[in-house]
């Protein structure tokens, strides 16, 4: 008898691939809670205000402000570093300078701030997200603080982007440019502090707007009106009226309070606040005005947003 | 009708210390406890002290526009603040426990979607807002996608959906963090047939396939009917009736019969045998009929001659339901 001989069985070669749909699965991962709503709600506030992961039309008002402020940053670089070459190192104190920036750069900041800062709050009443955001780990007060800190980075951005354009002007501008970075290092710390004063003041005042707004436009044409029409009215009144109280009433040019902080800031009165009066009162009394603008408004804000959670 | 009042007979629930529970087929501790539960709006009294229990399986929170199930469902989520009473849900006030509204999934009746953006893009963002890491929030929001059918429209942007589509966004942003439950807010609103069987296919499948519970509010008894387990009746903010929907169907079954003649001679008939039966729009109409009733209704019609067209059982309206109780039905209710 002989033993078998053993067949390898065959084994078809597979030609082409399968694919299995395993369908809707139970999920048994993390969950981070509180403090990823929190990211999530920061994250997506900054991708609204810029447009990011929205059609083309979303990008075209956010990044024409930014591109346009980029622009005065560049143009004044560009004189900058002309007037440098031309007139020499001692011509630095005529070229444009970081304090002077808001002065010229601050309406298209404003008009940024108007239209683009609704974004963050106005679709979401709007559209009624709001109420998907508080059924998930999230409260109003965690909202509010995220879409805050969303257009507040946002608005750094804007404000500082052009000034480190300009400083890199004026510095490669210079023909000893370790020697001017070396006396003019401040500016960079200066550039921070007064971008930053400028960005919570438009973020806070813009927020609160939107706040009372379900309509984006409408909050933006409020806002615009606020900053941008009520400026020659205040300057007006105030060089009428001599004394403390054409500086009182010259304190209520909304877009000039950021700016007076600019001045203390970096040492100089820049273009934009030469002529208030304004300019005069003591630091700590235009400090204070700055901060009251923020605390109060910002204290609205949260309060109003506050409310929606039981 | 109080909290403490009794429950029909015919229901299953139970008063336990003047709580209405819906007995669950299984022994479970219940999901959601409202205790006396009351939201007034100045004079407007939305809910007027209910109390009931839900547990896991698909509840109907079925009732009239203005019957309070909307106002229900937002205080369960913490949305809204209750006048008195209390709502606890899982264990915790929801309104109080970020960790307990991890786990809760809600779909509104009104509209809540972005225009601008994909749906893909907005589920992301939901399971992110819900505490997800944001690797397995991508891939859920493309299973949810797909559980929902809208998997080969997940990149088109959500303002170019139909309201059919809009409300497979909604169910599935709700569903997108995998949570223990569900409450949706008149899920078949704005739906055409169609469109409203292919969304209670869905919550029918959210529950048996994936064990997720669902609280769904409707203001129409079939959507009820055909996809809850057990539901609860509101008007005015009051507590109607509570139990098993097999119970409360069973109770509103009634018969027609459609002759083409010897209508009275017919009618006759059954009053002989003890059938109360009454013309409604050329039809016959017999309420409360049982398996005797049937037999009554096969004899009376043989004995009557009456040419048979059609026979048919017939559930009673909403409107009707609530018309037992006592109350007049609103006008213009759903049949």
């Amino acid at each position: 008898m002989t033993r078998p001989t053993a067949v390898a069985p065959e084994v078809a070669t597979p030609t082409h691939g399968t694919v299995f749909d395993i369908g809707y699965q139970r999920y048994d991962g993390p969950r981070e809670g509180r403090s990823r709503s929190r990211i999530a709600v920061f994250r997506d506030g900054v991708r609204a205000a810029l447009g990011l992961g929205r059609g083309g039309k979303a990008k075209i008002l956010p990044w024409t402000f930014i591109g346009a402020m980029v622009a005065v940053g560049f143009i004044l670089a560009l004189v900058a570093g002309f007037v440098l070459r031309v007139a020499g190192p001692e011509a630095v104190d005529e070229i444009p300078s970081h304090s002077d920036f808001y002065g010229i750069a601050s309406m298209f900041y404003l008009v940024f701030a108007a239209v683009v800062a609704p974004e963050l709050l106005c679709p979401d009443r709007r559209n009624r997200v709001i109420d998907l955001y508080l059924v998930r780990p999230l409260t109003g007060s965690d909202y509010i603080a995220a879409r805050w800190l969303a257009f507040l980075a946002v608005a750094l951005f804007a404000a500082w982007l052009p000034q480190f354009v300009l400083m890199a002007g004026r510095v490669m501008g210079n023909p000893d440019p370790v020697s001017y970075l070396r006396e003019t290092w401040l500016d960079a710390p200066r550039i921070l502090g007064a971008g930053g004063a400028i960005a919570v003041f438009t973020t806070t005042l813009a927020l609160l707007v939107a706040a009372f707004s379900s309509r984006r436009a409408y909050a933006a044409v409020f806002l615009v009106g606020l900053f941008v029409i009520t400026a020659p009215f205040t300057m007006g009144l105030s060089q009428e009226i001599d004394g403390a109280a054409g500086q009182w009433i010259s304190m209520f040019t909304l877009s000039n309070i950021p700016v007076h902080v600019n001045d203390l800031i970096f040492g100089q009165v820049s273009a934009m606040t030469a002529e208030a009066p304004a300019r005069e009162l003591p630091a700590e009394v235009l400090v204070g005005w700055f901060l009251a603008w923020v605390i109060v408004p910002g204290g609205i804000l949260w309060a109003r947003y506050r409310r929606l959670t039981p | 009708m109080s909290p403490d009042a009794e429950v029909p007979a015919t229901a299953s629930p139970v008063a336990v210390d003047s709580l209405v529970v819906v007995e669950p087929p299984v022994a479970s501790e219940p999901l959601v406890v409202a205790r006396n539960l009351e939201k007034r709006y100045g004079n407007v009294v939305a809910l007027g002290g209910v109390s009931f229990g839900i547990y896991d399986g698909i509840t109907g929170i079925l009732g009239e526009n203005g019957a309070g199930k909307s106002t229900a469902i937002k205080i369960f989520l913490g949305l809204l603040e209750p006048t008195s009473g209390s709502a606890i849900v899982m264990g915790e006030d929801a309104s109080e426990s970020p960790a307990v509204r991890a786990r809760l999934g809600y779909m509104p009746e009104h509209d809540c979607l972005p225009t601008g953006v994909s749906a893909a893009e907005f589920l992301t963002h939901m399971a992110e807002a819900s505490g997800l890491p944001p690797s397995r929030a991508r891939t859920r929001a493309a299973d949810t996608l797909r559980h929902v059918g809208l998997f080969e429209e997940r990149y088109r942007s959500i303002g170019g959906y139909s309201t059919g589509m809009k409300q497979r966004v909604k169910l599935a942003q709700a569903l997108v963090h995998d949570p223990r439950m569900v409450f949706l807010d008149e899920p078949t609103a704005g739906l055409d047939p169609a469109g409203r069987e292919e969304m209670l296919d869905l919550v029918r499948k959210t529950h048996r396939e994936f064990g997720i519970s669902i609280l769904c509010s409707s203001h129409l008894m079939s959507d009820v009917e055909r996809t809850c387990d057990r539901i609860i009746v509101l008007q005015g903010g009051a507590l109607v009736q509570a139990g098993e929907v097999s119970d409360l169907t069973g109770e509103t079954e009634s018969v027609f019969l459609e002759v083409d003649a010897a209508h009275e001679s017919l009618i006759g008939e059954l009053e002989r045998r003890g059938v109360a039966a009454r013309i409604e729009g050329g039809a016959i109409h017999i309420e409360n009929a049982d398996a005797a009733v049937y037999d009554h209704i096969r004899d009376a019609l043989v004995d009557s001659g009456a040419p048979l067209r059609r026979m048919a059982p017939r559930r009673r309206a909403l409107a009707e339901l609530f018309a037992r109780e006592g109350d007049e039905a609103p006008p213009g209710g759903p049949r």
